[in-house]
């Protein structure tokens, strides 16, 4: 059975693993997580969950304060498309063995060339830029762009179709008549897209790509199935020794990215929340303590587990298990490779993620804001931080600890083994004495 | 075919980098991720009789120390073959098992095997490909982990059998 996943599961993770593209998609977003965890934090003060925070604050510095920290957060939250291009541009340019800022700015420059410049107020037209394009609703497009553009790119430069500088000049001025042709032909070929598409029924590249593509997608992947089969298949290749979320990311991160700068925006603007399924229902509702829930785990082996080597663990990884570091029982248990821990290890994340996709379904809970809070938050805080409610660390205490409930027969199984192991040990003394070499 | 298994505290379970200060130690069962090994070792008949462990800050305070009480310990426990790791890409435990390998061909006559991730690597392995017996491995979370471990294994069970190496060698190791 482990042998069929395998043969079936390997070469595909693999091919997803080391898929350049994809890899890209990876790089170019964690590329701009930083960013967004920093701002995260201006709007969750200037939004904090406790009531008459805004009118004590108003009280005290004036009404334009919460303004003061909007202005960080919308730097990044309403302009989240080009950034993306940007950094996506710069990931995949790296991997692709070019010089990675020009790669960078080469797809910067091709999604402003596919985005309006003009905006309509009444009968006039003025010069201006909606963010609606270079928003949350351009990721996609800026997706596209990036990859298109620096392979357009590359392929330039590849042909070596560059201006050779004689020797003595500058390398910097060299680098730069090198980009020149290259740089030519991209811009030549968006020039042509951007007609192409002002004279269609969609007028801009921009609604092409969101009514297509991204629309459809998030779709997909707002919906309940597409969380668990995620979860599903990041814990199974954990199972195997293999980075999961590495691998699902691969796929899902570009849908979680859309939709939890969506609900970002609708936070903002005090708008109504829209979508479920984002970044944070996955980090924060349906895994605790890392991959496979292992913090329900630890806290078993912490509490009921008898055998000496099972507890010792539990004790000395329970505290970096509540800020979501699980290295050491993923190697140390072992996790990895083993049969027991993989059932439940595999069962509690799906669990959690269909009850948590229900209650937020039925609006026990509200929906996550999209405010994206450094990883190593511990849970409870978290729950309460990303929905901005009391009742998201009551679901995260539930499944805590409907998560012991299901990891205990299984732990208690290898606590049996490893038992019977330190028992018959115990008659000829476990240890290695060293001192007697 | 009797094996000692050599880890840093990570795989030892015995905590991680906070905890690299752990001084050597030992455990005649398989400790950690060497249940792994040994699951797949007792596939071709063999059998851990112990695992011996050390953090990775203390061997590098201690190396004279723990090479020596490591290589004199499996000597007198009778291994027929000491397996160090599967290292992954951690750079430190991955020097430490190389080091601690090559103390053993100088000052032992027990044959070793390690497992390790190129990742963060490179120079070591460039370093020590030569002398030792480096089995491929993913780094970690990489694809591939369970068939390097049989790999280990088969390279175990040749190494023990004084086999020919030259094939296993061109095929699983660097």
């Amino acid at each position: 059975m482990q042998k069929k996943f395998e043969q079936i599961l390997m070469p595909l993770a693999t091919k997803l693993g080391n898929n350049v593209v994809l890899k890209s998609l990876r790089d170019g977003f964690l590329i701009i997580t930083p960013l967004i965890i920093v701002t995260s934090t201006f709007l969750l003060i200037g939004n904090f969950p406790i009531p008459g925070w805004d009118s004590f604050w108003t009280g005290l510095l004036g009404k334009n304060w919460a303004e003061w920290f909007s202005a960080v957060s919308n730097s990044v939250f309403s302009f989240t498309g080009i950034l993306s291009c940007m950094a996506i541009g710069y990931a995949y340019g790296k991997n692709r063995g070019l010089e990675a800022i020009h790669a960078s700015v080469v797809a910067l420059i091709s999604f402003l060339i596919l985005t309006p410049t003009s905006v309509s107020i009444g009968k006039e037209t003025v010069g201006a830029v909606e963010t609606m394009y270079v928003g949350p609703n351009g990721i996609f497009l800026g997706i596209f762009i990036a990859i298109i553009s620096v392979e357009l790119y590359r392929f330039a430069v590849k042909r070596n179709w560059t201006i050779k500088m004689p020797d003595g000049v500058p390398p910097a001025v060299s680098q730069s008549f090198d980009a020149l042709i290259p740089s030519g032909l991209v811009i030549l070929f968006f020039f042509l897209v951007h007609i192409l598409f002002s004279i269609s029924s969609y007028d801009t590249a921009y609604n092409f790509i969101y009514t297509l593509i991204q629309a459809p997608l998030k779709h997909v992947g707002n919906s309940l199935p597409s969380v668990l089969l995620y979860n599903f298949l990041a814990s199974v290749l954990w199972v195997f020794g293999i980075n999961g979320p590495t691998i699902t990311n691969s796929v899902w991160s570009p849908i979680f990215f859309v939709l939890t700068q969506d609900n970002l925006k609708a936070y903002t603007n005090h708008l109504e929340i829209p979508h479920i399924y984002t970044q944070p229902f996955i980090d924060i509702f349906t895994t605790y303590g890392g991959g496979g829930s292992t913090l329900s785990l630890l806290i078993v082996m912490f509490v009921v587990c008898r055998s000496k080597r099972i507890r010792e663990l539990g004790k000395l990884a329970i505290l970096p298990g509540i800020f979501g570091i699980n290295e050491p029982i993923i190697f140390g248990l072992p996790v990895v490779l083993n049969p027991i821990i993989a059932i439940p290890f595999i069962v509690v994340p799906v669990l959690n993620t269909f009850i948590s996709g229900i209650v937020f379904t039925l609006g026990w809970v509200p929906k996550t804001t999209g405010v994206l809070l450094p990883w190593t938050t511990p849970p409870i805080i978290s729950g309460w931080l990303a929905t901005g409610s009391w009742t998201g660390s009551v679901l995260q205490l539930f499944e805590i600890i409907l998560g012991i409930m299901i990891y205990y027969p299984f732990v208690k199984m290898l606590d049996h083994q490893y038992l019977d192991e330190e028992a018959a040990a115990l008659e000829e003394d476990l240890n290695i004495d060293f001192n007697e070499v | 075919m009797k094996a000692i298994i050599i880890l840093d505290q990570t795989q030892a379970g015995l905590g991680g980098k906070e905890r690299a200060d752990t001084p050597l130690g030992g455990k005649k069962l398989a400790l950690g991720s060497a249940d792994t090994t040994a699951k797949a070792l007792s596939k071709v008949g063999g059998e851990v009789i112990g695992t011996f462990y050390c953090g990775t800050d203390f061997y590098k305070d201690n190396s004279d120390l723990v090479q020596e009480k490591f290589t004199k310990m499996a000597d007198k426990m009778n291994a027929d073959v000491v397996i160090l790791g599967p290292t992954y890409d951690y750079p430190e435990f991955s020097l430490m098992a190389c080091e601690l390998s090559l103390a053993f061909k100088k000052e032992s006559k027990i044959p070793t095997i390690q497992a390790t991730a190129i990742e963060k690597n490179q120079e070591l392995i460039d370093k020590y490909k030569a002398d030792l017996l480096i089995v491929k491995m993913p780094k970690k979370g990489g694809t591939g982990l369970s068939d390097s471990i049989e790999h280990l294994v088969e390279g175990c069970k040749v190494i023990s059998e004084n086999g020919d190496l030259t094939q296993f060698k061109a095929d699983y190791c660097y």
